[in-house]
C-alpha cells in the first residue's frame, strides 16, 4: 500500500527541517501562496477530505464557512487526541512535525488567518517540544512569520499545553480552554466556530492529521487524492489499531479499506489463538460490533455507520473472547464519569451513576433491575446536552447491553 | 407578532422572546433552573425542554434558548417532555442530601416543587452510593453554601461576572465532583451578595441574616419601597409575629427585592436588603417624652404636641416667625412634607424649613443601582416647597442660628445632630427656649430635647416617595406602629388643630390627593394608580429602559 501521511514517519530526523526539506517540505505552501485564497479552498473542497476528528465533517465546507470582511480570524489545530483508543495525531507531531506545519499554514492562507494555535494534549510533553522546535527552525526559515516566502502574507504559530481535560479535544470546548477558560463547551447556538469562535473571531478548528492531509491534496491534486478513497471519503486514514491483535499500532489505509483485512492481515488477528468477541471502530465513544456485525464492513463513514456505529477518530479496538464487556464497560464509564465537564444535569449526574450500577453489578451486589435501569439512564443524556459527549456515553453503554445482555446478566447472582 | 400555539391553544406573543416567557402567556409554566431573563443563557440545567413542532417535525428542545417564531406549535405535557423531566429531577436528587425539613429553602425551592408537580418517583439510589459534597461552607459574611444542594445551575456565578462584575464564586472540578466554591482569599462580600440568594432556585447559597429564623410559608408579604437610598427599589417585607419566642418583638424577618423594569429589576443592594433591623431595634422611641413632665410614666402625646403648639404661640409672639424653624427629613413621605409645608409655610408664615444638613449619612454610589443620596424622597421636598431655596435659611444655617440664640423654637424631625455638633454644642441646643424631636430611636436627640413624639416607621405606616428618577411609589404598612408612635402626618395634623388649622384627611390617602390638587407636580396622579408600579411626575417623562447590566463580562 502506498503511504503519504505516514511516509515519512520512519525516516530519521524527519523534525529537523534540513531533512524535510530534502523531502518537499513546504513545496506546496509555496505553490499555494501563489494561488488565491478562495482556490485553495474549492481544491480542499474538491478533493473529498474529510475531518479526522471523529465528526468526519468536509475539511472545504467548514473553510468556506468563514464569513466575508471579518477580521482577525485565527486557525486552530486540534491536537488534544483524548479519545481512548486514539494514537494517531502523536506520530505526526513527533515524527513529521513540518508536514502538519505546512498543512496548517495552507489553511491559514486560504481562510486568511494571521494566527495558527496548536492546542496539544497536556501530557503530549515530548511532541510539545517536538513541535516547538520545529516551529523555530520553520521561523528562522522564514515560513512562519511576517511576509512568508516574499508574499503578503503573515502567519505566527504558537503551541499551547491543554489543560487535562478530555473534553477540551471538542471544539468549542478547546477554545474556552485556549482563552484561559474552564475547558467546557460553549452553549450553542453559535454553532459553527468559523463564523464565532475564538474570542468571538472566525476560527478553524481541525484535526492534525486532517491539516497533515493538505499538503498532499495539493501534492497529489485532488482527483488523485479523492481517487484514493471511496466518492464521499478521499485519501487515507490513519487508523489507531489496539485491543486483541498481534501487531497493534498506527496503519495508514485508504478511506474504505475491509476491517477483517486490518485486523487480520495488517493486525495479524487476535493472539494465543483467540478469536475476536467484538469490534470497537471509532474509539470508546462508538457503539461496539459484534464479530458477527463487524464481518465484511469497510472503513468509511458511511460503511460503518450503516453497520451500526461510525468511524469516528479510526481508532479500532479489537476485543477478544477473553474480554468481559461489563469490566470493560466498567473501564470506559469510569473514564466518561470523571471527564464529563459537568455542565448539563443528564451527563453530570448520569455519568456517575451509571458507573456505580455498573460497579455494583461487577461487585455482586446487582439486581436484574440494575441493567434495567443503567439502560433507561444511558438514554438520559443521548441528545439532550449542550456538546456530542453525551451520546459518546450513552451510545456505547447501550450497545454493550443490548448487544452483551447476557454477560450482565451473568453477574447478577440472585 | 408571531402566532404560536402552546398545547394547541393559538396565543400572539412578542417576538423574539424565548419560549419559557412566552409560555408564560398562555398561562403555562415551563420548570426550569438555569435561566433567568437577567442572565446570559447557560442551557444546562436541561429541565425547561419541551417539545416543539416545526414543518410536522417534533424535536425536543430548551426552552430557554429557543426563540419563538411564527407557526411554531409548542408542547409542554407530551409523555417525552414529561419522561425528560421526570429523568433531569431524578438525576438532580439522586446525590441530594433530601434534607427538606431542615432546609430554609424548603417551601419556596424549585426542586421541591417541581418534584412534586413532575416527579413524585422513588429514588433508585442506594444510600451507601451517594455521593458527599462539602457543607456548610462560609462563602462570605452573608453568605452560606451547602453543596449537596446545589444543582449547579450557575445563576450566581453568571450574577457575580455579568452584573456586578466581581467573579467570586466559580463551579469547580468536573463531572459528578463538580462544585459551586468560592476562590481562596476572595470571600462574597460585594455590595450586592445577597442577591445571589434570591437567584439560587434551590436551598444552597443561604443568607445567614435568614437561616433558621422562619419556615417560609409561616412569612406574611406585602410589598414595599426601601428607604435607604433615593432609587427607592421596589421590595417586599415577609414580616411573621405569631411566633414570637424564636426572636422576641423581631416582627420583619426579611427583605426581599420586588421586580421593577426601571427602577431595580430583580435586585436590591445588601445595604437595603439588612436595613430592617432598625424598625425592631430595641431602642425604639415608643412613648412621648417631656423634660418638664412630674414623673409618673410618659405623658400623653397630645400633652407634647399641645406644648408644641404653645412654644410656637409664645414665641410668635414675642419674637415673630423668625425666630421658629422646623428641621423636616428627606425620609419623610410627601404626605408628611405636604402637611409640614401647609401648616408652617402657608398657616404660620415660618420659612425656616429644610430637610437637609450636610452631616447627612450618604450611601456609596455605583452605576447599579446605588445612589449617594440615602434618603428616598429628597426629590419629593424639592417638589413640595419643604428644602429651603434662595433667600431662606439652609438646614446648617438653621442649626447655627439656633445656636447663637436666633432661633428659640426648633422641630427637629429624625436628625441625629450629634454626628454634627461637640457635646458643648448639643448642651447650649438643649438650652434652646425650646427643642422638639420628632423621632423613631432613642437617642442624643431625645435626651436633650424639651419633648419627644414617637414617629412610625416606614414598615408600619403608609406613604408616597418620590425617587429620584421622579417616581412616585407607594408603601403598604405591615404591621401596626410600636407603642405610640404615630405617622409624620397625623402628628402635624394634630398639632394643626391645636394652632386653629382643621385639616380634614383622615387617611394618608386624603393627603396625598389634596396634594395631587395643590402641588404643580403631582397633578393627575391618583393613589390607586402608584401600585405597583408607581407613576411619574407630570411633566417628567419615563427614563428609556436601561437595563441594569454595567459590567462587562469577565473574560
Amino acid at each position: 500500500m502506498e503511504r503519504y501521511l505516514s511516509k515519512h514517519f520512519a525516516t530519521p530526523d524527519m523534525r529537523r527541517l534540513s531533512v524535510a526539506s530534502k523531502h518537499g517540505a513546504y513545496e506546496m505552501l509555496e505553490r499555494a501562496l501563489k494561488m488565491e485564497p478562495g482556490e485553495v479552498v474549492e481544491l480542499v473542497k474538491a478533493s473529498g477530505l474529510r475531518g479526522h476528528g471523529g465528526a468526519g465533517f468536509s475539511a472545504g465546507l467548514k473553510w468556506s464557512f468563514v464569513p466575508k470582511d471579518t477580521f482577525p480570524r485565527y486557525v486552530t489545530v486540534n491536537a488534544d487526541e483524548s479519545e481512548p483508543g486514539t494514537f494517531k495525531d502523536r506520530l505526526i507531531l513527533e515524527r513529521d512535525p513540518h508536514l502538519l506545519l505546512e498543512g496548517a499554514l495552507i489553511c491559514a492562507w486560504a481562510v486568511q488567518a494571521e494566527t495558527i494555535y496548536i492546542y496539544i494534549r497536556g501530557e503530549y510533553f515530548y511532541p510539545t517540544k517536538v513541535m516547538d522546535a520545529a516551529i523555530e527552525e520553520a521561523r528562522q526559515k522564514g515560513y512562519i512569520g511576517e511576509r512568508i516566502l516574499g508574499s503578503d502574507f503573515s502567519c505566527q504559530v504558537y503551541t499551547h499545553p491543554g489543560a487535562g481535560m478530555y473534553i477540551c479535544g471538542e471544539e468549542t470546548g478547546l477554545i474556552e480552554s485556549l482563552e484561559g477558560k474552564k475547558g467546557q463547551p460553549r452553549f450553542k447556538p453559535p454553532y459553527y466556530p468559523a463564523a464565532i469562535g475564538l474570542w468571538q473571531a472566525p476560527t478553524i478548528v481541525n484535526n492534525v492529521e486532517t491539516l497533515a492531509a493538505v499538503p498532499w491534496v495539493m501534492r497529489l491534486g485532488p482527483e488523485k487524492f479523492a481517487s484514493l478513497g471511496t466518492p464521499k471519503s478521499g485519501g487515507t486514514c490513519l487508523a489507531s489499531l489496539s485491543g486483541s491483535v498481534k501487531n497493534p499500532g498506527v496503519y495508514e489505509i485508504p478511506m474504505g479499506f475491509p476491517l477483517d483485512e486490518l485486523i487480520y492481515e495488517l493486525g495479524g488477528g487476535p493472539p494465543n489463538g483467540g478469536k475476536v468477541k467484538a469490534v470497537i471502530p471509532g474509539g470508546s465513544s462508538s457503539p461496539i460490533l459484534t464479530a458477527e456485525e463487524a464481518k465484511g464492513i469497510k472503513l468509511d463513514f458511511e460503511s460503518v455507520a450503516d453497520a451500526g456505529s461510525m468511524l469516528g477518530s479510526a481508532a479500532i479496538i479489537v476485543v477478544d473472547e477473553s474480554v468481559s464487556i461489563p469490566q470493560m464497560l466498567y473501564w470506559v464509564l469510569r473514564f466518561y464519569a470523571h471527564e464529563s465537564c459537568g455542565q448539563c444535569t443528564q451527563c453530570r449526574e448520569g455519568t456517575g451513576w451509571m458507573l456505580r450500577l455498573c460497579k455494583r453489578l461487577l461487585d455482586g451486589k446487582g439486581k436484574m433491575r440494575d441493567i434495567d435501569d443503567l439502560d433507561e439512564i444511558a438514554d438520559a443524556p443521548d441528545g439532550t446536552t449542550i456538546c456530542a459527549f453525551g451520546p459518546a456515553v450513552s451510545w456505547p453503554t447501550k450497545s454493550y447491553l443490548k448487544k452483551f445482555r447476557h454477560e450482565f446478566e451473568a453477574l447478577v447472582k440472585e | 407578532m408571531p402566532h404560536i400555539e402552546i398545547n394547541d391553544k393559538p396565543v400572539e406573543v412578542p417576538g423574539n422572546i424565548n419560549l419559557i416567557k412566552a409560555a408564560e402567556f398562555a398561562g403555562v409554566s415551563i420548570p426550569h433552573f438555569c435561566g433567568h431573563p437577567a442572565l446570559s443563557v447557560a442551557g444546562s440545567c436541561r429541565m425547561c425542554q419541551v417539545e416543539v413542532e416545526q414543518r410536522g417535525r417534533k424535536s425536543l428542545v430548551i426552552g430557554c434558548s429557543t426563540t419563538v417564531a411564527d407557526g411554531m406549535k409548542i408542547f409542554t405535557d407530551t409523555e417525552p417532555v414529561k419522561k425528560q423531566r421526570r429523568l433531569v429531577l431524578e438525576l438532580l436528587l439522586q446525590n441530594h442530601p433530601l434534607d427538606c425539613p431542615i432546609c430554609d429553602d424548603a417551601g419556596e425551592c424549585s426542586l421541591q416543587n417541581y418534584y412534586m408537580d413532575y416527579g413524585l418517583h422513588d429514588s433508585r439510589m442506594e444510600l451507601e452510593d451517594k455521593h458527599h459534597k462539602h457543607k456548610n461552607i462560609d462563602l462570605g459574611p452573608t453568605i452560606v453554601h451547602d453543596a449537596e444542594r446545589c444543582v449547579l445551575c450557575s445563576r450566581c456565578v453568571r450574577f457575580l461576572r455579568e452584573i456586578t462584575g466581581t467573579g467570586e464564586l466559580g463551579i469547580f472540578g468536573q463531572g459528578m465532583t463538580s462544585e459551586l466554591s468560592g476562590l481562596p482569599g476572595k470571600p462574597l462580600d460585594n455590595p450586592y451578595a445577597g442577591c445571589v440568594v434570591d437567584l439560587c432556585p434551590v436551598g444552597a447559597l443561604t443568607d445567614k441574616d435568614f437561616r433558621f429564623k422562619r419556615r417560609v410559608w409561616y412569612l406574611k408579604k406585602v410589598p414595599s419601597i426601601c428607604q435607604e437610598c433615593s432609587r427607592g427599589c421596589n421590595i417586599e417585607i415577609h414580616y411573621e409575629m405569631q411566633r414570637d419566642y424564636k426572636a422576641p418583638g423581631k416582627r420583619i424577618q426579611r427583605l426581599k427585592p420586588r421586580y421593577h423594569e426601571k427602577v431595580n429589576e430583580w435586585w436590591m443592594c445588601d445595604r437595603g436588603r439588612y436595613s430592617y433591623h432598625n424598625v425592631d431595634a430595641p431602642n425604639r422611641l415608643v412613648v412621648a417624652q417631656l423634660r418638664k413632665s412630674n414623673g409618673h410614666g410618659p405623658p400623653d402625646i397630645k400633652l407634647v404636641i399641645q406644648e408644641v403648639a404653645q412654644a410656637i404661640k409664645k414665641t410668635k409672639e414675642k419674637h415673630g416667625t423668625k425666630s421658629i424653624a422646623v428641621l423636616g427629613n428627606a425620609r419623610s413621605s410627601n404626605e408628611d412634607m405636604y402637611l409640614l409645608q401647609r401648616l408652617f409655610s402657608k398657616h404660620l408664615g415660618v420659612h425656616n424649613l429644610d430637610v437637609t444638613l450636610k452631616s447627612e449619612p450618604t450611601s456609596e454610589e455605583d452605576d447599579i443601582l446605588r445612589k449617594a443620596d440615602a434618603t428616598p424622597n429628597r426629590r419629593g421636598a424639592f417638589e413640595i416647597g419643604v428644602q429651603s431655596s434662595k433667600g431662606r435659611l439652609s438646614g446648617d444655617e438653621i442649626v447655627r442660628h439656633a445656636l447663637s440664640g436666633d432661633i428659640r423654637v426648633l422641630i427637629v424631625v429624625r436628625h441625629d445632630l450629634s454626628r454634627a455638633l461637640s457635646e458643648e454644642q448639643l448642651r447650649k441646643l438643649g438650652s434652646l427656649d425650646y427643642l422638639f424631636y420628632l423621632g423613631e430611636h432613642v437617642g442624643t436627640m431625645t435626651d436633650i430635647s424639651h419633648g419627644a413624639i414617637p414617629m412610625a416607621m416606614w414598615a408600619e405606616r403608609e406613604g408616597t416617595y418620590t425617587n429620584f428618577q421622579g417616581r412616585v411609589q407607594r408603601t403598604t404598612p405591615a404591621f401596626p406602629p410600636l407603642g405610640q408612635a404615630l405617622p409624620e402626618w397625623e402628628i402635624w395634623k394634630m398639632l394643626a388643630g391645636e394652632m386653629g388649622l382643621t385639616i380634614k384627611a383622615k387617611m394618608p390617602k386624603d393627603v396625598f390627593t389634596d396634594l395631587t390638587r395643590n402641588v404643580a407636580a403631582f397633578k393627575e396622579l391618583t393613589w390607586e394608580d402608584l401600585v405597583p408600579s408607581g407613576k411619574m411626575l407630570a411633566w417628567v417623562p419615563e427614563p428609556p429602559h436601561r437595563k441594569v447590566q454595567t459590567s462587562t463580562p469577565l473574560e
